[in-house]
């Protein structure tokens, strides 16, 4: 099988070709006027340097940031919404906290750019009522009519139909998507029965907007892309778009529901690490992807990916109730400034340097040191990135410093170089460790696994400060997320708000609801062209205990809900609740929330290349020597002459003592003092810290 | 040389601390707060905890001064220390290792009866070094009125005291305390386990720290603290010298008391800025009244005075989150609050229904530094709060059901921006409970919740916020009590800005027997199919509203915040009312004729 992954960053599109014998990866400049015309740069260049035919391709995976740039940049569609009369300001209101505790002059980001304006927003009589979605107010269709006409009249054609309870009854919205789609027959419509049929009205308002206001220009992106693979050439590839929960979705798919697209960008790499680790032995991994202005932490234990809790799945300060993979983004990264703040204190990050002015020693204007600059200084950069692409000046670095930290802190230069690191490091440690606690987890039982371009750069430190035994570094840091794309299975899920308690639960009604579910997600993967025997479909029932207020996931065995397989699953609440507080409440009786279907159609297995094999001896792919800084013994630094090597040129079984440098086209890799470096079969890296002899 | 310093109240050297490992424990306080107060609002039962997230959080010294402060509610900014002096003067020589202390006595720091404060002494090698303690608000703690006791007369009567009294003692639990705490609220399984989510945050607390005085030591980790403090002090210091020296002053008023409903109740503030330093003198406010609306001093004064000082001199806008809300922030501030007075009320006064006289403080210190930095400041806020509760009896379950609700308010216009609408105001920060929520699992019907409609945003050239308007009908017989306020008072505008609108609260509304309510019912009956409506204030306006951006007024009208015919009347904008768009020119000669 041949496959393509292709993942649209910021400012790189990065291309990873697989097949049965071959793997290949490729870099183009991101075009963010119209991205696929980068995509369809690089999709030749990759086939040509492959030797493959459009025509041959199977499938390709594509990781896009369309929608969120369109959020985050405010740049979506003019929304229309038609909710529930009284209702009309929960998207203006939101859950009335504002973000800062301590400020007079902050702004409510859904106040300032609301998602919906307000004149856009339509109350009509209508209400059902819980439990059971009893009709209360029947819908006034005359005052749906008048809404719609004057929608038209405004020209807005993206609407969504918003009512409350609408997850218990959605006769109405579905009556107002006739009623529009007889005025306005190409008009975009996002029911929140559909698109987020989940109780809590703001989120799940935001979140039907969102999908009416990225979905227009979504869907002509998807489409466009379609029609030009197929004119390019690309006959009989499909293509998969990466979604925020770890899953892909059809082009189709993904065009209905593009609220799903959001945050997907980092959902790629979480999954390639998984994917890396699978290729070693280790099964619990901490993923850092440093890049210029942020870093990415997402804690996995047996390589499965978290699920976001519902208050952290935000984008732009909206909030979006879909399922979003638990990544925790830091402001730290190579470009976050050093200073010396208004108090007198030393300050890195998490303002940026970004990429322009950037650091100081890239020579494009900078002058306040950077977390590269320090990098650059203690000599674990070279001056030559990007395999030569790019010089850049130390003694722009050394200027930095010594104007601005050097004289505040009395401390000299080189100190000063070594703080910037540690206090960076330090933010990342305590990020690791709040994620790691947060989900009951004890950090020094994971391997770190390095990656961006500047993770490899600072794990060996902070595994170290963290206590943890191990670095694993991937073959490809740089193109991560590319690779991740292509080992996803097609991922739909379907859910619904039912609530029920432990106390009184009914079976029927349970697995009436499920087979309701389920019967969407087997049409959904159906229609996907997915064989029944690849369909795999799983229950989960959000729960809490009676009286609290957020829910925790937990597994219900599928075929006939009995009173077995409830407490099955109880019991899971139970250890789930444990997990993550520290405790469980045996006695306490426990609330059914929301019902939730994954349904999974699976793809083939993505082949794996093994790299040439070598003996211990590295001196192959030794390239010189330079001097680099480190911490003596984790206290004065000392100047240690250090071995480079080309990780190209590395072989199966090789093994590098640090201090040394391992260099590649998208990253640099430190091995510290007292730290052993060894190669697989896969060419994956693994670093075994405070460590004088390799095991094995 | 110099001399050996200790760091205050023990003989532990105080030694310099380099300034990475000082960011590292910075940090490291930081984070120790923040994970007790993500504990326990994700697990923990009550609304008014997991959605308001009304708690604090915090780890002191032993001399009961805060390193550290989870942000979950500035009503609690700096109240921690306070609960545990309260503690001591009747525990002082008897705090032991496996002691888990309860408090909520508001005549010895707490904040007010319901914000119940466990409290978990640290020891290290044996040796007492500080408190890991927090408070939350529990939905009833034996109130006068379920949830409420706005009219109650003494402190015995509005709510269980809880006055330093050990749960465990030397690890060993005592059931019997628990059971009679328990037995003496309406809602005993959820304080149940919102107490135990309590002592599992206040425990991890203990942790965390010890973790940390394990890796750097004690010295280091109390000369941080010091340097910390003195961090804040410094950097608030810089930024009160900024401003003019002089004696700013406002006052501003409650409606009433709860009983006497004829005397307003004076809020007077004045503020003496000298050089860096600043006095807050309350000493002109009304004197405590025989209701629970008194605002005890530690627990509930000085935290709305840090707040509004932390907003103003420190807006998170420009300094980010970064300035830790500890010690250091009091100390360059002279407070002056006699007692006997509204801010700082003798024994055995009520103080339960306090929240209004906190956030009225807040909204007239906002109006006293409008003198000295007008560009720091917002015009009038609702500085109010309804915090209605909900409550019945289950027949059938044997059970009381208890809903509070924080209503919030909104901001007035500030310089550059428009006031927040529908937002909580100034000392309340609090999450919303869904609709979608409340409806499942109370006998009530929400029929509205949205912005006020029926009086436009406060013009001026940057417009007042505007409030809600939140109608709730019963299912079934209950009651309501609410602490509520600002039904005769009116947010300020500013600067030429106009006012804004006061509160309303109706019983009814729109049908025949249709009634005012006043701002503090203590338990007003409701039979099944009874509503209950409240409207919240809307804020002033900033600056003179002809210089107004005119694009900006249309878009208002567009989008409900201004009327058709204020346009000219109110900003001196003319707009095309066919194309609708604004006349640019007839908009400059109406403008510079109403100038002239």
């Amino acid at each position: 099988m041949k496959r393509i992954g292709i993942d649209v960053g910021g400012t790189f599109t990065d291309f990873i070709y697989v097949d049965e014998d071959q793997t290949e990866v490729y870099k183009t400049s991101t075009t963010p006027h119209d991205p696929s015309v980068g995509i369809m740069d690089g999709i030749h260049a990759i086939c040509e340097k492959t030797g493959t035919k459009p025509e041959e391709i199977d499938e390709i995976f594509h990781g896009t940031t369309i929608a969120t740039n369109m959020v985050l940049e405010r740049k979506g569609s003019e929304v229309g919404m038609i909710t529930t009369e009284g209702f009309r300001d929960v998207l203006q209101t939101a859950r009335h906290k504002r973000p800062y505790n301590f400020s007079i002059m902050q702004d409510l980001p859904w106040q300032t750019h609301p998602v919906c304006k307000r004149r856009n927003r339509y109350g009509v009589t209508e209400r059902v009522v819980p439990p059971s979605g009893a009709v209360y107010k029947p819908l006034d269709e005359e005052q749906v009519r008048k809404a719609v006409h004057k929608m038209k009249r405004d020209g807005i054609t993206a609407i969504a139909v918003c009512f409350m309870f609408s997850f218990l009854n959605p006769a109405h919205e579905r009556r107002v998507k006739e009623l529009i789609l007889e005025e306005i027959p190409d008009a975009y419509i996002s029911l929140r029965s559909d698109i987020a049929p989940r109780f809590r009205e703001y989120e799940s308002f935001t979140t039907t907007c969102l999908n009416s206001y990225v979905g227009p220009k979504t869907a002509a992106y998807i489409e466009n892309l379609i029609n030009t693979l197929k004119a390019s050439g690309f006959v009989n590839a499909n293509l998969h778009l990466m979604q925020s929960g770890g899953g892909v979705a059809t082009g189709e798919a993904a065009a209905e529901q593009p609220v799903n697209l959001l945050m997907s960008g980092p959902a790629g790499g979480v999954l390639g690490a998984c994917y890396t680790a699978r290729l070693t032995e280790v099964n619990d991994i901490i993923t850092l992807d440093i890049g210029g202005t942020s870093a990415d932490i997402a804690v996995l234990p047996n390589l499965r990916p978290g699920m976001k809790h519902l208050l952290d799945t935000q984008v732009g300060g909206f909030s979006a109730m879909v399922p979003m993979i638990d990544i925790m983004t830091i402001g730290a990264g190579g470009g976050s400034l050093a200073y010396i703040d208004e108090g007198g204190f030393f300050r890195v990050g998490p303002e940026s340097a970004g990429a322009v002015p950037g650091p100081a020693c890239y020579d494009r204007g900078g002058k306040v040191p950077t977390v590269t600059d320090a990098n650059i200084l203690l000599g674990r950069l070279g001056t030559e990135l990007l395999g030569g692409r790019m010089t850049i000046r130390p003694e722009l670095a050394v200027q930095a410093i010594e104007e601005t930290l050097a004289p505040a802190l009395n401390m000299p230069m080189l100190d000063c170089a070594q703080g910037i690191i540690d206090i960076m490091n330090s933010n990342m440690v305590r990020a690791i460790e709040k994620e790691s606690i947060r989900r009951g987890r004890d950090a020094r039982q994971f391997a770190l696994f390095a990656c961006g371009g500047a993770g490899a750069l600072h794990a060996c430190a902070v595994a170290r400060m963290l206590g943890m035994k191990q670095v694993m570094i991937p073959l490809n840091p740089g193109a991560l997320c590319a690779v991740g794309l292509c080992t996803t299975d097609l991922l739909y899920d379907f859910s619904k708000t039912s609530m029920m308690l432990s106390t009184k639960v009914d079976n029927e009604r349970l697995q009436a609801d499920f087979e309701e579910l389920e019967a969407k997600a087997h049409q959904r993967l159906i229609e996907d062209g997915v064989p029944e025997s690849d369909i795999r479909l799983k229950r989960i029932i959000e729960c809490r205990y009676e009286g609290q207020g957020y829910e925790l996931r937990a597994e219900l065995d599928g075929g006939n809900v009995t009173p077995e397989s409830v407490a099955g699953m109880l019991e899971r609440f139970h250890m789930a609740h444990k997990d993550f507080f520290g405790r469980f409440y045996g006695e306490t009786p426990v609330e059914f929330a929301t019902l939730r279907v994954e349904g999974v159609g699976v793809m083939p297995q993505l082949e794996t290349n093994r790299i040439e094999v070598g003996t211990q001896d590295a001196s192959g792919a030794l390239t010189g020597h330079r001097g680099v800084y480190f911490k003596d013994h984790g206290e004065k630094l000392k100047l240690f002459e250090t071995s480079v090597y080309d990780r190209a040129k590395l072989k199966a079984g090789n093994v590098v003592s640090g201090p040394a440098i391992i260099n590649q086209m998208d990253t640099t890799i430190v091995v510290e003092p007292e730290c052993i470096a060894g190669v697989n079969e896969y060419g994956v890296i693994l670093i075994d810290i405070d460590c004088t002899e390799r095991n094995g | 040389m110099s001399e050996q310093r200790y760091i205050e109240g023990t003989d532990i050297p105080r030694v310099p601390v380099d300034p990475i490992t000082l960011q590292v424990l910075g940090g490291e306080f930081k984070s120790v707060a923040q994970e007790m107060g993500m504990i326990l609002y994700r697990m923990s039962y009550s609304s008014i905890i997991r959605e308001s997230e009304d708690l604090g959080a915090g780890i002191c010294d032993t001399m009961c001064r805060q390193i550290c402060e989870s942000e979950n509610s500035p009503m609690h900014a700096g109240s921690v220390g306070g609960y545990i002096k309260g503690i001591l003067t009747r525990l002082e020589g008897n705090i032991h290792e496996g002691d888990v202390i309860i408090h909520n006595d508001p005549h010895h720091g707490a904040s007010h009866a319901p914000d119940v404060q466990i409290v978990i002494p640290i020891f290290y090698e044996g040796t007492h070094i500080g408190y890991s303690a927090i408070n939350a608000h529990l939905v009833d703690i034996g109130n006068s009125g379920a949830g409420v006791s706005t009219t109650s007369r003494d402190a015995v009567s509005e709510a269980t005291v809880l006055y330093a009294l050990k749960l465990y003692e030397n690890g060993k639990r005592n059931d019997q305390l628990w059971q009679m705490i328990l037995d003496n609220t309406r809602t005993p399984s959820m304080n149940a386990n919102d107490i135990d989510a309590l002592i599992a945050a206040a425990e991890h607390g203990k942790k965390r720290f010890l973790e940390v005085v394990e890796k750097y030591g004690l010295p280091v980790v109390f000369s941080a603290e010091e340097e910390w403090f003195e961090y804040t002090e410094r950097i608030l210091r810089e930024q009160i010298s900024k401003a003019p020296d002089g004696v700013y002053y406002a006052e501003e008023f409650l409606d009433d008391d709860g009983i006497d409903l004829d005397t307003r109740l004076k809020v007077a503030c004045k503020i003496i800025i000298e050089g860096d330093h600043m006095t807050v003198d309350l000493s002109d406010s009304s004197p405590q009244v025989p209701t629970a609306v008194n605002c005890p001093f530690s627990g509930s004064t000085k935290p709305a005075i840090n707040t509004v000082i932390h907003s103003v001199f420190l807006d998170a806008e420009e300094f980010g989150n970064f300035v830790p809300q500890n010690e250091g922030l009091e100390r360059p501030i002279t407070f002056i609050v006699p007692e006997g007075n509204l801010f700082n009320p003798r024994y055995p006064a009520a103080t339960s229904a306090r929240f209004n006289a906190t956030n009225r403080l807040a909204d007239t210190m906002l109006q006293a530094l409008a003198q000295a930095v007008p560009r720091n400041v917002a015009a009038g806020c609702s500085g109010n709060l309804h915090y209605i509760v909900y409550s019945g009896y289950m027949e059938d379950q044997d059970e009381f059901w208890v809903y509070g609700e924080v209503n919030e308010g909104c901001y007035g216009g500030r310089p550059g921006k428009d006031g927040m609408d529908t937002v909580d105001c100034l000392i309340a920060n609090t999450r919303n409970m869904p609709v979608e929520e409340s409806e499942w699992h109370y006998p009530i019907r929400v029929e509205r919740y949205e912005m006020r409609d029926d009086v436009p945003a406060a013009p001026g050239q940057w417009r007042g916020g505007k409030g809600i308007i939140r109608n709730t009908s019963f299912l079934s017989d209950g009651y309501i009590g609410c602490e509520g306020d600002g039904h005769y008072h009116i947010p300020k505008g500013l600067f030429g800005g106009m006012d804004g609108a006061p509160a309303r609260f109706t019983k009814n509304s729109g049908k025949h027997d249709e009634k005012a309510m006043i701002s503090k019912p203590s338990s007003e009956f409701m039979k099944a199919g009874d509503s209950i409506q409240v409207e919240t204030p809307c804020g002033g306006g900033y600056g003179d509203p002809l210089e107004r951006e005119p694009e900006l007024v249309l878009e208002d009208i567009l989008d409900g915040f201004a009327w058709f015919e204020q346009a000219e009347r109110d900003y001196g904008v003319v707009i095309d009312q066919t194309a609708m768009t604004v006349d640019l020119s007839a908009t400059q000669a109406l403008r510079a004729a109403r100038k002239s």
